[in-house]
């Protein structure tokens, strides 16, 4: 499998902290690479390290081959960066705003008119190219700051946490924006608190806690969320009686992993898909447990949940 | 050409100091002529030709410098910082713009703005010629220096904005170091030849003059010596003013080139 994106043992220390702690990662061309972490993890220092607006103290990362801190031209032509708040010209009219930022990535006149184009038919601003920046909403600036990221056709988008003060409506519009672009080639690596539209939209999750990979139970610090990897699944079991009997039972059983019992409520992970689920549920009952639910305890959030939770505690 | 010179004139023509700045400054710089005229009749009745062009002259000249160091920091020194405070700056810098394309097209827009202000003041200026006593040489080698020196604060003030995230504390500390050019450095000059002081120009040391080589005001006075007597003194001065303007610009791109690590 090719790797678009290669973190290897990341260090990046500011005055007096660090913000990057030996993180590595590496990203398939292709996928759509969520990171997750609780604020200060590291997120915003690690894509900024990948667009070239952080030096790296130590350690290497190459995108599409080319070395962040020694080819920062080549990266910055295979990546599109759109920082977490957005800034925008407001005095410039959208047409201006866009024809500027593909100048700035060299594109001949001929390329920039196409490119400026296509971005405003990205961001449905066609009919609005010649109005000022200032008088889009803020979802429109987003979508505008989006396309411009796109002017240059980048091979990799670097999202730092793009879906922050958008209204519903414009995640879900963000959301099929990305999977098109992701449809058309383009790997993206997204950072985001929104769990739940990573979850709609990501194929891999990477965990970061503390400048460092976070791993879960299983120990992954990587979570496939589409594909034909086997995934571990969180599962809620309400049990009737003895509780105690059902942990010390299910801590036993191959295939699952306790993670913690809360009165009549236990919570394990299943790795092995619906039929290993299938099997655990049909050792339980055989054991003469009585069971009132037995359900997948939600995605993401569970995971992020049982991941970060631990780490507080 | 360098997208970012056209984005820079674009956006500073289409602000309200666009216009604005430049009607204020004309109409001061007009004021001035008006005042410098009636007041050199005023006290004395047998002013005529000649000495009333170079009376007017050289007050239009200095309140024109004058009138440039308080507007240039208000170009330059707001250049980065606002870059920073409309969060546009991570944006320009992972474009193919090199940190020094990016300075180059701050500080070109900032001097030709006040390339602008010049050009316009040159009628002003010119209102000296229909006196008598001002030839095209002292008004040229007048707005080449303040150029030179006008030049010098813009590129501090760039300077300033790139090392702070907002423009108001650049903007001060340009203002600090135009004040630092045009007043302290009189003042070291003046307490400096107070001491054991000579009358004769010449015998005063280079250490001691040190000081009123980086003044703007002197860098024009030096300027109207006869063509024989340039140098050392207008020279040394330009070199000073030179020697600051490298400093800092490559200081600015240095500070653009660290990218996020100093902001």
């Amino acid at each position: 499998m090719t790797h678009i994106i290669e973190v290897d043992s990341l260090i990046k220390n500011y005055d007096g902290s660090r913000g990057l702690d030996g993180f590595s990662l590496q990203v398939p061309e292709g996928a759509i690479f969520g990171l997750v972490g609780p604020n200060g993890a590291g997120k915003s220092t690690l894509i900024k390290t990948l667009a070239t607006l952080l030096k790296p103290t130590s350690g290497s990362a190459r995108i599409a081959g080319f070395d962040v801190r020694e080819d920062t031209a080549e990266v910055r032509s295979a990546t599109g960066y759109m920082p977490d708040q957005p800034g925008v010209y407001q005095e410039m009219r959208i047409r201006e705003f866009l024809n500027f930022f593909a100048a700035a990535f060299r594109l001949s006149r001929h390329e920039r008119d196409q490119a400026v184009q296509q971005a405003l038919d990205f961001s449905g601003l066609a009919d609005r190219a010649e109005a000022f920046v200032e008088e889009l909403s803020f979802g429109m600036k987003q979508r505008l700051v989006l396309s411009k990221t796109l002017l240059h056709e980048p091979r990799v988008l670097l999202l730092d946490e793009p879906a922050t003060g958008l209204d519903p409506m414009a995640r879900i519009e963000l959301r099929q924006q990305l999977k098109a672009l992701n449809a058309a080639g383009v790997t993206i690596l997204i950072s985001s608190h929104i769990l739940s539209d990573l979850e709609d939209i990501c194929t891999h999750i990477a965990l970061i806690a503390e400048g460092r990979n976070a791993v879960d139970a299983n120990g992954h610090s990587i979570l496939h969320l589409q594909g034909a990897v086997p995934v571990s699944e969180p599962y809620e079991i309400s049990v009737v009686s003895d509780p105690a009997a059902a942990e010390t039972l299910l801590r036993s059983l191959n295939g699952t992993h306790f993670l913690e019992r809360n009165g009549t409520v236990i919570r394990v992970e299943i790795a092995g898909g619906p039929s290993e689920a299938a099997r655990i549920l049909t050792a339980l009952v055989a054991a003469g447990t009585q069971i009132s639910l037995f359900q997948p305890s939600g995605g993401l959030e569970e995971r992020y949940r049982a991941v970060f939770s631990r780490r507080h505690a | 050409m360098n997208p970012m010179i056209g984005k820079e004139l674009q956006q500073r023509m289409r602000e309200r100091r666009g216009w604005i700045l430049p009607s204020v400054y004309l109409l001061v710089l007009g004021g001035v002529v008006a005042f410098a005229y009636f007041l050199a009749r005023e006290n004395r009745t047998d002013v005529q030709g000649s000495s009333l062009g170079v009376t007017i002259f050289t007050t239009v000249v200095f309140a024109q410098l004058s009138l440039l160091l308080i507007l240039a920091p208000v170009f330059s020194s707001g250049a980065i910082t606002l870059e920073r405070e409309q969060r546009t700056l991570p944006s320009l810098l992972t474009t193919l713009l090199s940190p020094l394309q990016i300075w180059w097209g701050k500080f070109a827009a900032s001097t030709l703005f006040v390339l602008l202000l010049l050009f316009v003041a040159l009628p002003v200026l010119s209102v000296s010629f229909a006196f008598g006593g001002v030839g095209p040489r002292e008004v040229f080698m007048a707005t080449l220096n303040t150029l030179i020196a006008l030049t010098t604060v813009s590129l501090i003030g760039l300077f300033w904005s790139s090392v702070f995230r907002r423009s108001v504390y650049a903007t001060a500390v340009s203002y600090a170091s135009v004040i630092g050019l045009a007043v302290v450095t009189a003042i070291i000059f003046f307490i400096l030849i107070a001491q054991k002081g000579s009358d004769n120009w010449n015998e005063i040391a280079v250490w001691k003059k040190l000081a009123i080589y980086f003044n703007p005001y002197a860098l024009v006075i030096f300027g109207f010596a006869p063509t024989k007597l340039l140098y050392p003194e207008w020279v040394r001065s330009v070199c000073c003013f030179a020697g600051i303007s490298l400093l800092c610009a490559w200081l600015t791109v240095r500070n653009l080139r660290n990218g996020d690590d100093n902001s």
